[in-house]
């Protein structure tokens, strides 16, 4: 199930925002989006703008507000998950995102989070996964939302069995939520087992959605990374060939909407702790880009559409918009059950 | 040409010999009847270097089970503690009872066969797709010292392996995986996190720390 580019229509919904065309200058864009954090309310502002510092000794109790910049869902029965990447850090900003995933959950009741990769960097002690993700996400654990996690380059492959990134003891794993079947991929290393396994999974899935997600960005306007060309080679073929509709990555510091390729969806949120200020480069590749904080994404996957929304570390919308799903008439009906496999 | 052939001819016996390692046994060619080994290894220098790589590597997860035997696996677990526990205690023991092995070992003759294996993948790439591959953020040290029977650092990220060259490399199974890091090729044990064997001065070079590649 893919997408012609004629028949996306982007409804964004915020003024500073447009999405860019390719050669249109990305840099005021963003300088809008800086100046729009500056001049925002001193309740909202972080105490200092650096989004690298040491934990807070306590971290704060998240005392949900309902922000006014998030937008609810708009179909009963849809598919609503968050989207965080390169999380791991332990750092203040991941805390105040943690807080802020609580907060538009309020208004946008999501099911689950879907976590990119680089789930907990440097050193993986015992101690590592409380400060660097039990802590952090306290609040949403607490109300037992489930977390569904990928390896990233900064991870040890036995997180694997950490019980809260339910990924049933697999490098690489599929599950389903509601109309939707979401392919976890390890893009760390793509070897031929893998591969095998994911095109035996694409090709058994007849539901309406299809989305994978991994660390690894197969396009990508990032300056330190770039577009992973090499996985794309690899994988783009099936995902082409069995009709995934969207696909997330991390591993570049910063939010990125990629305009469609080859009618597939792709986004990079790796920005929901770390942070590559200024990294995105001008390239035909942009839709949308963010690099001046820390951000994650809301998405809602209906019948026919998919809607998201990205918000950043204090709450501001950044990006939001309806990407249609255009049926595949070789899809059987889709497979309402609920259930995962490696 | 003849340098083309050469790559087809790798090629297919690599991906040959990963297809033949996914089933449970080769299967006995009908014809022609097989040479001797002796006649054989000096008919495909290659074919037999991979299959004695096979051996070792068939050896060590023998003496790898052994062990796990005796340190059970470790289940979907919220204690971290558990799966930190027993990532250790397997290595060491693993370490103790090989702990005569050396660089070398478990690779053998296939070395030099992984060494033109990975010199053709790097000079088939661009400088900024060089760059690019084994760019790390941050860098590696510089020094980095990675040794047979060590656990590879905990506080370094797990560099990753091209999608395209590891396809070219022989399959390991499961418990096993490579990596290339400033120029060497490790074997590593993944669930005990141990550098089980070290191929040094490949042909990959160390990352430049530079803007790395664009999309055109």
């Amino acid at each position: 199930m893919r997408v012609h580019h004629t028949l996306v229509t982007l409804v964004l919904s915020v003024g500073v925002l447009t999405a860019t065309n390719g050669s249109s200058a990305r840099s005021a864009e963003f300088s809008a989006i800086a100046a729009q954090s500056a001049a925002a309310p001193a309740a909202q502002r972080p105490a200092t703008p650096s989004s690298q510092q040491a934990a807070p000794a306590t971290p704060r109790a998240a005392t949900p507000q309902p922000t006014g910049d998030v937008a609810p869902p708009r179909e009963n029965g849809s598919v609503r998950f968050a989207i965080i990447g390169d999380t791991g850090t332990g750092t203040k900003s991941q805390y105040e995102v943690g807080a802020q995933l609580m907060k538009a959950r309020q208004v946008f009741p999501f099911d689950f989070i879907i976590m990119v990769g680089d789930n907990i960097y440097g050193s993986e002690r015992p101690q590592d996964f409380v400060q660097k993700f039990e802590k952090p996400y306290q609040a949403l654990l607490s109300a037992k939302v489930p977390f569904y996690a990928a390896l990233g380059n900064h991870d040890d492959p036995t997180q694997r069995y950490y019980k809260p990134f339910n990924m049933n003891g697999e490098r690489f794993y599929t599950y389903t939520k509601g109309e939707a079947r979401f392919f976890v991929l390890d893009s760390n290393y793509m070897d031929q087992t893998q591969l095998k396994w994911l095109e035996d999974q694409l090709s058994k899935s007849n539901n309406r959605w299809k989305v994978a997600y991994f660390h690894h960005p197969l396009y990508s306007s990032g300056g330190r990374h770039g577009s992973e060309t090499d996985l794309r080679t690899q994988v783009e073929p099936l995902f082409l060939r069995y009709g995934v509709d969207v696909v997330f990555a991390g591993h570049e510091h910063f939010y990125e909407r990629l305009k469609p390729q080859k009618g597939i969806y792709y986004f990079t949120e790796g920005g929901a702790a770390k942070l590559a200020k200024g990294d995105i480069l001008k390239t035909p590749l942009t839709a949308v880009g963010f690099d001046t904080d820390n951000s994650f994404m809301l998405a809602e996957l209906g019948r026919d559409a998919m809607q998201f929304q990205t918000l950043t570390r204090v709450g501001k919308r950044i990006d939001s918009g309806t990407l249609p799903l255009v049926p595949d008439p070789k899809k059987l009906p889709a497979d309402k059950s609920s259930s995962r496999s490696q | 040409m003849v340098r083309l052939g050469l790559v087809l001819l790798f090629s297919s016996l690599c991906l040959g010999v990963s297809d033949a390692r996914a089933q449970t046994k080769p299967q006995a060619p009908s014809s022609p009847k097989p040479l001797p080994p002796a006649q054989a290894a000096a008919a495909n220098p290659y074919a037999a270097a991979l299959a004695g790589f096979q051996q070792r590597i068939d050896a060590y997860l023998a003496m790898r089970n052994a062990i796990s035997q005796k340190i059970p696996e470790v289940k979907e677990t919220g204690d971290p503690t558990k799966i930190s526990g027993r990532e250790k205690a397997l290595g060491q023991a693993i370490a103790m009872a090989r702990a005569s092995a050396k660089a070398g070992d478990v690779f053998g003759d296939l070395g030099p066969h992984l060494w033109r294996i990975l010199e053709d993948d790097w000079k088939s790439r661009s400088p900024e797709d060089q760059k690019a591959l084994f760019h790390e953020d941050p860098p590696l040290p510089s020094n980095l010292a990675l040794k047979v029977n060590q656990p590879y650092p905990t506080t370094l990220p797990l560099v990753t392996v091209p999608a395209k060259l590891l396809a070219q490399l022989p399959m390991l199974p499961e418990q096993l995986e490579y990596r290339v890091v400033d120029r060497r090729l490790l074997l590593r044990d993944r669930d005990a996190n141990l550098i089980v064997d070290v191929l040094v001065g490949t042909p990959v070079k160390r990352a430049q720390e530079a803007p790395v590649k664009r999309e055109k």
